[in-house]
């Protein structure tokens, strides 16, 4: 242990030159506290909440699919609630989609109404009939679609599933994409979910 | 530690030879050896250039300058295929000195700088140097190192990597820039090392698993980036470096101006960089540029023999693009581009423009150390070392909040350590040393987007003893550490209402390596080292929760995880045969237990953006081994052939399957050649390289989402010269990557679901030193 008595010794020593460590070992022991809270940021951009709601031409009850998860990617698993429409009817639709975090809740089918050349919905459906009879009513500046707003005619009984995606900046001149076709749209999905449809 | 106690011990010895003198007939007389092998060097010339005069060394390497009048002389040596070496005499006496050469080709750098490095080490490393840093410097340092065998880069595209030492990467291997641990984001495979090269005087890799002298943790193994001291020189020195690359249209500048006033040493170096869009043999890769802006000060202050200061700070500030075609939003879309000939959203013209997705970064580190040799067998040093980073990722976001960073990180460490080395004799020595690391990291909350990563704050304690005896043959080396981390953790919960958590977790960890080296022949030197590193799991991999964007998974840390604990032992062998055959061969096979990786859950996370695959941090027990084998030879003074294999192997113990993400198997092969140093050009050489990576087999399919791609061929060739001035050097070189314009993937390349790898690129380099 000779050498630790010798180390101690040594430092003891040459105590002044090593003076100018005291004030940085102080900012150490100084900041050892409690780490502070975070701020709980304002989750502006979210979508919680998609709802396509489809209403007869010419009057009566509108149909609502709705897709809802609050607390976003984790926690609780979404709520999922799907329609039930009536044969050979022909709906209006509209997507709407909401920030139900915020009261009241903050409508994100505007930006995506405000930048409408940048964003298209894709409709698909897992029975064909249910893709003759789907159009879209909205068109963006260029006369592209945007898919904000649809028809669907029912036709016969028959079930389905729905997959409803919206596309940020995807390349609407590529080919099929204007006729709803996503295969060559590339872009980002913001949104994609998928209902059943049962017409009756 | 070893060098500076050397010099200092050389300041004693050479002060009696430097009294006064009155005439011209001093003469300056020495020895020329090689560094790695201490073979005297025949033939190599030393120039003076105040009097721009010279002499050759004899076939015993000496050689002697008569007829000098007292004064300050600049010496320069050079021999065939070495770097310049420069040394400033202030001459009163007749003087001898000794002089080493090291070899200046990077490859063989690796194997003389190694034996130069290893002289007190018994663990195995690998070095590039100064004059291969100004050579490739407008590459990521991670890419640098490739050209190590055992080493490679995970790369996130062409303008992010990071350094794969013998499988192990991010959180397993420590880099240490200038002494200090880096700090900043180094869990992520897209975050890559904040530092610039050019500080650099030489770049090492430790391989083996006896690096307990740097904080805890480095299963992988531990990066050093060493810069040099400044010369004792009185007058202003310096250097610039300019490279054009053709793929990107880059300029890489970097001037650096270094002084030894009598209030001080001092060094300034300063770096821009400007990379524009780069290509694969058949189309552009849109938004893959860079931009980077580096400034370094070094300040070094001798106050006495025994009492010596070191001042550095250096800013590190970066822009890069990330290809726009690989932004993608869930698992339909990254299917969607996998089968694409040409990645979405490429651009026919080229541009220097950077949009979304791209990554901004600050990185400041401020060091001040200080050190005490309290007598010939005693030192202490203390060091303090400052961090800032500030990572903010941009991503395309909706109704204008791309200028909104997604992530947005600020993290700021402290650290303190202290030193203690004794020599009890010339053959044996004890180092200890304290180590004391805060390190604080915040989210922005400017981002609107839950983080990935929460706030945090880790505190670290470390003491580590290694003691070291060499004896007549064999040199052993014992060694053990012990590091306390704590870490206090601030959650925002995942479910409604959104609500503060705080965790705790403390971790002891325990290290211990020993090390042999033996010295058979004096051409034949055998090392053996074995460790066994726990490594405690870091934040990320307790805490993240969220999607990561470039694999389009959803990752969720385990709060239960344990440490890792790592066996790991290095068996290398070194032969010198008559200084034409050099053959190094190393093996390694390392044990992890309670192996930290990412498992793929079977279920999917429902999402409004799609179903994502749910990956969560699990633990196993792994192995992974290996072998790097080089051999050089020289069959005549001018020409040297060069071949590395490098061969791993990972596997999942527990699951029975492989590791994911290890590197390929690769062969590198090349021909130099170097003509004879004329009146005016020195270190005139050409050489042909050719790299073959193999494909990944040794991975189950169902493991990726695509299969690893196919092996690929790249070849490249350099030739260069140094055009000597009367005080001034011009080095002028041209080289080229990928001269086939192969069409390739890299496996470790998180790319190469979107796009090709890079095409050929021709670099032309300039540089001047004064």
């Amino acid at each position: 242990m000779v050498f630790s008595f010798n180390y101690l010794f040594n430092i003891m020593k040459n105590t002044k030159n090593l003076l100018w460590a005291l004030p940085l070992f102080s900012v150490l022991l100084f900041t050892a506290c409690e780490k502070e809270d975070p701020i709980i940021l304002n989750e502006e951009e979210l979508i919680t909440t998609l709802i396509y709601t489809l209403t007869p031409e010419g009057g009566g009850t509108p149909i609502e699919f709705r897709f809802e998860d609050l607390d976003g990617d984790g926690g609780n698993a979404p709520v999922i609630t799907n329609g039930t429409l009536t044969a050979n009817t022909t709906y209006n639709g509209v997507v709407s989609l909401l920030n139900a975090t915020e009261s009241p809740a903050i409508s994100i089918s505007v930006e995506v109404a405000a930048e409408a050349e940048e964003h298209q919905f894709f409709y698909e459906f897992s029975t064909m009939s249910f893709s003759g009879g789907f159009d879209y009513a909205d068109a963006d500046e260029n006369g592209n679609p945007v898919g904000l707003q649809t028809t669907f005619a029912s036709g016969t009984p028959l079930t389905s599933t729905l997959t409803i995606t919206l596309r940020h900046e995807p390349n609407k001149s590529a080919s099929g994409v204007s006729d709803g076709d996503i295969t060559n749209a590339g872009g980002e999905t913001d949104i994609q979910v998928t209902f059943d449809v049962t017409v009756q | 530690m070893q060098s500076f106690r050397f010099v200092f011990l050389s300041f004693v010895l050479l002060a009696p030879f430097l009294s006064s003198g009155q005439n011209c007939s001093f003469s300056i007389s020495g020895n020329v050896t090689d560094e790695g092998t201490g073979i005297p060097m025949a033939y190599g010339t030393v120039y003076v250039e105040e009097t721009q005069s010279g002499a050759a060394s004899d076939s015993l390497g000496n050689f002697k300058l008569n007829g000098l009048c007292k004064g300050e002389y600049h010496l320069q040596f050079n021999h065939i295929g070495c770097e310049t070496r420069t040394l400033f005499i202030s001459l009163v006496k007749d003087t001898v000195i000794r002089i080493n050469m090291h070899h200046h080709s990077e490859l063989v750098d690796e194997v003389m700088v190694h034996d130069h490095h290893s002289q007190h080490e018994t663990s195995a490393s690998s070095t590039v140097g100064q004059e291969a840093i100004a050579e490739t410097a407008n590459k990521d340092l991670s890419e640098m190192l490739e050209e190590m065998t055992g080493v490679s880069s995970i790369k996130s595209g062409a303008g992010v990597s990071k350094p794969v030492v013998h499988g192990l990467s991010g959180n397993r291997v420590a880099i240490l820039n200038n002494g200090i641990a880096q700090s900043g984001q180094q869990w992520g495979n897209d975050h890559a090392p904040e530092i610039d090269p050019y500080v650099a005087e030489n770049i090492s890799v430790v391989k083996g698993a006896g690096a307990l002298a740097y904080p805890g943790g480095s299963l992988g193994g531990v990066v050093l980036i060493e810069p040099d001291e400044i010369k004792n020189d009185p007058h202003l020195h310096g250097n610039v470096n300019y490279i054009f690359q053709t793929n990107g249209l880059g300029h890489t500048l970097n001037a650096r101006l270094e002084k030894y006033d009598k209030w001080a040493a001092w060094r300034i170096s300063a770096t821009a960089k400007v990379i524009g869009d780069r290509s694969a043999p058949n189309y552009y890769l849109t938004n893959t540029g860079k931009r980077e802006y580096n400034l370094a000060a070094q300040l070094e202050k001798h106050f006495n023999p025994r009492w010596e200061m070191k001042l550095y700070y250096s800013l590190f500030n970066t822009e890069i693009a990330i290809l726009r075609g690989s932004h993608i939003g869930n698992l339909t879309d990254l299917e969607d581009a996998i089968g694409r000939d040409v990645p979405f959203f490429t651009e026919d013209k080229f541009s220097y423009g950077i949009g979304e997705p791209r990554q901004t970064v600050q990185h400041h580190l401020l060091k001040l150390e200080s050190m005490h040799i309290f007598n010939e067998h005693q030192s202490f040093k203390l060091t303090y070392g400052g961090q800032v980073n500030n990572r903010k990722e941009f991503d395309v976001r909706r109704a204008d909040r791309s200028d909104l960073p997604a992530l947005s990180l600020l993290q700021w460490e402290q650290y303190l350590e202290g030193i203690y080395n004794h020599f009890f004799d010339h053959n044996r020595q004890l180092k200890t040393g304290i180590q004391l690391r805060l390190t604080d990291n915040t989210n922005n909350p400017e981002t609107g987007i839950l983080p990935l990563i929460p706030d945090y704050r880790a505190y670290k304690l470390g003491a580590f003893a290694i003691f070291q005896e060499e004896h007549k043959k064999i040199l052993y080396e014992l060694g053990a550490r012990y590091d306390m981390n704590h870490l206090q953790v601030v959650t925002i919960s995942q479910s409604l209402p959104r609500e503060i958590e705080r965790f705790y977790h403390t971790f002891h960890n325990y290290s211990l390596s020993s090390g042999i080296r033996y010295r058979v022949l004096p051409q034949l030197k055998l090392n053996l080292n074995l460790g066994h590193v726990l490594r405690s799991p870091e934040v990320n991999e307790l805490y993240s929760a969220g999607l990561h964007q470039g694999v389009s998974g959803i990752e969720e840390g385990n709060r239960n995880l344990k440490n890792e604990q790592s066996t790991k032992a290095v068996l290398s062998a070194d032969w010198n045969v008559k200084k034409k055959l050099f053959v190094q061969l190393l093996g390694y096979y390392q044990y992890i237990s309670n192996f930290i990786y990412l498992q793929p859950e079977d279920e999917f996370r429902l999402t409004i953006r799609g179903a994502f695959p749910l990956f969560s941090y699990q633990q196993t027990d792994a192995t992974i081994a290996g072998l790097d084998a080089l051999v050089s030879y020289e069959p005549i003074e001018s020409i040297r052939l060069v071949a590395k294999y490098s061969f791993l192997q990972g596997d999942d113990v527990s699951n029975k399957q492989p590791l994911v993400y290890m590197p390929s198997n690769n062969l590198f092969g090349s021909f130099s050649y170097s003509f004879k140093d004329g009146e005016k050009m020195k270190n005139t050489a050409v050489s042909v390289n050719g790299r073959y990576v193999f494909e990944q087999t040794h991975l189950n399919l169902n493991q990726d989402i695509t299969p690893p791609p196919t092996g690929y061929f790249l070849l490249g060739a350099n030739i260069g010269t140094t055009f000597k001035l009367k005080k001034t050097k011009l080095r002028c070189s041209i080289s080229g990557d990928n001269l086939l314009n192969a069409v390739y993937q890299d496996y470790l390349n998180r790319q190469r679901y979107f796009a090709d790898d890079l095409g050929w690129n021709v670099n032309v380099r300039l540089g001047l030193d004064f």
